[in-house]
């Protein structure tokens, strides 16, 4: 066993046998005796941090998620608990635990950017821990808890100068964005050396089960076994996943995750609706039409593109516009062109949009703040020109507004605006407590989006029920996304456990 | 640490360290501090370098401490010390830097008519940690006699109820050491190997199987890759760090001690 002793205070002794320095103060030696002595760490298990933290009161989840983390993962694991329960907590109780245990001298945090300045001022603020935005030119070798953003960490010369450096910890926000192990993220974050390493995400799984396999290959390469074999022992197709009770018991060695009712907390309930359109004549001719377009022309073969154009009309016609405008300039043949503007010019002269319809009801019922996510800026801001016209006010958010502009957005929404109408990348990293309704306009592909989205109100300080509802268009390609929905969650809850409500109970409602 | 010991820490500390304690109650205080207190604490080399060069005159800082904020009734304003901020951190430093070394006589009380003969002793203050991927700290103090080399354990607490001064008293003469300090300090040194030595060291083997365990696993990974990327080795690399157990053996402080 290897024993590490310093000369040091040798040398310092022989100073003053020798007279050439004084003696020290009696009183200062007994306090620093008594100081030793109580702060001394008796004890491999139980946590250090909590006596050092006196402003802050973790919850008993969180207390246990950090020792779990220590004593029976040793220090690698994926922190998965449901949005809003804290797991920046859990990642600074850890962080700090080893610190003070002298496990942990130099750590990394890689985040989305746009929560770089929260992970710096929670970290500081709340656990005294003197972390430090990455800056262009900075040293790595004198910044000892460093936070930095993904996209800037993979690139080089950053990721080069990383490299460099020896990290003792590694914690990764916003994991999930990991999943797809072709990207230039998960190659950078492949090479790095992980001593202990925390990956945070709420949503393990978005799509499928490989992704969780990447993932946890990444913090411990083989827990689940190579490719092959992860594929053969657990024959797993895209969205059916065998021996599920086995798979499920290898991945809680590795990842802890706390739902909302195991936490103590008394919660307020999800309300899920799934509420059923329908189109008005015009609107379904027109989406008729558009379906037709891939035997109408080349230019529309493509899956992707037809995919998108009847998601869009789903949506609003301006949506719907954008693409087939850009698309009628690729097409040459003037029977083809005919056709096109055929639908645009009955685009033009649509006044009626059911679902837009559906959400003003909605909003005038709740008679109260509602949050309205949507896939597309165009029906974004359609959708505050209507509401306008109704005499709602509202505001608009998405994820590239600077964080100024994000807090102010939100302050007006709060004190001013009914509304506020997001996109999908403004659902990050925005708290919404106050507000307990949320319409989802549209619906992503991913089950895991939608449950993002809810989080941003359904959280710690939430007091009312809150309300979702699922708008999906009859006899649509929405009525499809729900049922692709469905399968997905059922795959995340056979491996990685039981969720919150996201879609209603009732899987055929429409 | 409660907010009353932290108070009572830091007025003792100042004091000791020749710093006024200006104004205050039991839950704040306006510490004006010493040129080389404020070298210590403040962190400003610039300024004290500036100052010399330009030979101007020196205004060390005046700093407020609040030690229970919850108490105050007055609008105070200043630094919030507790247990576990940085500042409070820094001054256990402080002391430990200020407070390594000493050389103590016991009082002996004035009788012109009979020498008190005292035995010099070296006590010293060890902290040994125990580290894998997991720590675990024991502390030792040890004390050894200098003339017959006998060793006592619990030496600070023995020499804790004995009245101690830092020159000795007039009607008292020490008889000079046999055993060299340095000699004895490496005696010491010996004793607490061998305290470690003895010690239970379950937790090094249970670290041993974590680590072939993780090794186990990436084994399994990488299994029938000829070629095995760089970051094979660089996961093995980090496994050694992780679970390699070592023992860390640090003085605290230390002394001469001459006794009864």
């Amino acid at each position: 066993m290897i024993i590490e002793k310093s000369s040091e205070w040798k040398e310092g002794f022989i100073e003053r046998l020798e007279n050439r320095e004084a003696w020290d103060n009696w009183t200062l030696y007994n306090m620093s005796y008594e100081v030793v002595k109580n702060s001394l760490i008796t004890d491999f298990a139980g946590l250090q941090s909590p006596k050092y933290l006196p402003n802050l009161t973790p919850l008993q989840h969180q207390l246990e998620v950090a020792q779990t983390v220590i004593e029976r993962m040793n220090g690698k694991a994926i922190l998965a608990d449901e949005v809003g329960l804290g797991k920046t907590i859990e990642a600074g109780l850890i962080l700090k635990e080893y610190l003070i245990r002298g496990l942990v001298k130099k750590a990394l945090i890689l985040v989305p950017a746009s929560l770089v300045n929260q992970w710096i001022e929670e970290l500081n603020q709340k656990f005294y821990i003197p972390a430090m935005q990455y800056k262009k030119n900075y040293d790595l070798n004198t910044c000892n808890i460093v936070v930095m953003s993904m996209d800037m960490a993979k690139r080089s010369p950053h990721k080069e100068n990383i490299y460099e450096q020896n990290y003792d910890l590694i914690i990764i926000d916003e994991a999930h964005k990991l999943k797809n192990h072709k990207t230039k993220n998960y190659e950078f974050v492949q090479n790095l050396k992980k001593k202990f390493c925390l990956l945070l995400t709420a949503t393990p799984i978005q799509n499928d089960v490989f992704e969780l396999f990447y993932l946890i290959s990444l913090l411990k390469p083989g827990h689940l076994g190579n490719y092959e074999t992860f594929q053969s022992a657990f024959s797993a197709s895209k969205h059916n996943v065998e021996h599920d009770d086995f798979l499920k018991e290898l991945v809680n060695q590795v990842m802890v995750r706390n739902r909302r009712q195991d936490t103590g907390i008394e919660w307020t309930k999800r309300r899920v609706q799934t509420i059923p359109i329908h189109f008005t004549q015009e609107e379904k001719e027109i989406y008729e039409m558009i379906l037709e377009l891939k035997n109408i022309s080349p230019v529309f073969s493509g899956a992707f593109s037809m995919i998108t154009l009847q998601k869009e009309m789903c949506s609003s016609k301006e949506a719907t516009y954008m693409t087939l405008n850009k698309m009628r300039q690729k097409c040459t043949d003037p029977q083809e062109i005919d056709y096109v503007e055929g639908i645009i010019q009955k685009l033009m002269v649509l006044e009626v949009n059911s679902k837009a319809e559906k959400a003003y009801e909605i909003i005038s019922e709740a008679n109260d703040k509602v949050i309205i996510f949507t896939e597309y800026r165009a029906s974004q801001a359609y959708l505050q020109w209507y509401l306008y016209t109704k005499g709602i006010t509202s505001v608009l958010f998405n994820g590239k507004f600077k964080k100024n502009k994000r807090d102010w957005m939100k302050q007006l929404f709060k004190d001013q605006a009914q509304v506020l109408i997001a996109t999908e990348s403004g659902g990050e990293g925005i708290n919404l407590q106050f507000c307990h309704h949320v319409i989802n306009y549209d619906l992503p592909w991913n089950p895991m989006k939608l449950e993002q989205r809810i989080g941003r109100v359904h959280r710690l300080g939430q007091e009312h029920d809150v309300h979702i509802y699922n708008l999906a268009i009859h006899n649509t390609i929405e009525e499809d996304i729900l049922d692709l929905l469905y399968v997905k969650l059922d795959v995340f809850e056979k491996v990685v456990g039981d969720l919150d409500d996201i879609l209603s109970s009732f899987k055929k409602t429409i | 640490m409660y907010p009353q010991q932290i108070h009572g820490y830091l007025e003792k500390f100042f004091t000791e360290n020749n710093c006024d304690i200006i104004i205050g109650n039991d839950h704040y205080m306006t510490v004006q501090l010493t040129i080389d207190m404020d070298k210590k604490i403040m962190n400003r080399p610039f300024y004290w370098k500036y100052l010399e060069n330009i030979d101007g005159v020196p205004n060390p800082a005046k700093l407020t401490f609040i030690t229970d904020q919850n108490q105050l009734e007055e609008e105070i304003k200043g630094e919030v010390v507790h247990f576990g901020s940085p500042r409070l951190n820094q001054l256990f430093q402080t002391t430990k830097k200020l407070g390594s070394y000493v050389q103590m006589y016991e009082r002996v009380l004035d009788n012109p008519k009979t020498k008190t003969i005292l035995t010099p002793w070296l006590g010293v203050n060890y902290k040994v940690s125990y580290y894998s991927d997991q720590t675990k700290e024991m502390f030792h103090s040890l004390g050894i006699n200098l003339i017959t080399g006998n060793m006592i354990d619990s030496f600070q607490e023995w020499i804790s109820g004995v009245d101690l001064d830092s020159t000795m008293s007039k009607d008292a003469f020490n008889i000079t050491y046999i055993i060299k300090p340095l000699r004895a300090l490496e005696r010491l040194d010996g004793a607490i190997e061998n305290i470690i030595q003895r010690d239970d060291h379950t937790w090094a083997d249970e670290a041993k199987m974590r680590w072939k365990k993780d090794r186990e696993v990436l084994e399994y990974f990488y299994e029938g890759v000829e070629n095995k990327p760089e970051c094979y080795d660089m996961e093995k690399e980090a496994m050694d760090q992780q679970y390699e157990a070592r023992i860390k053996i640090e003085i605290i402080n230390g002394g001469l001690f001459y006794l009864k």
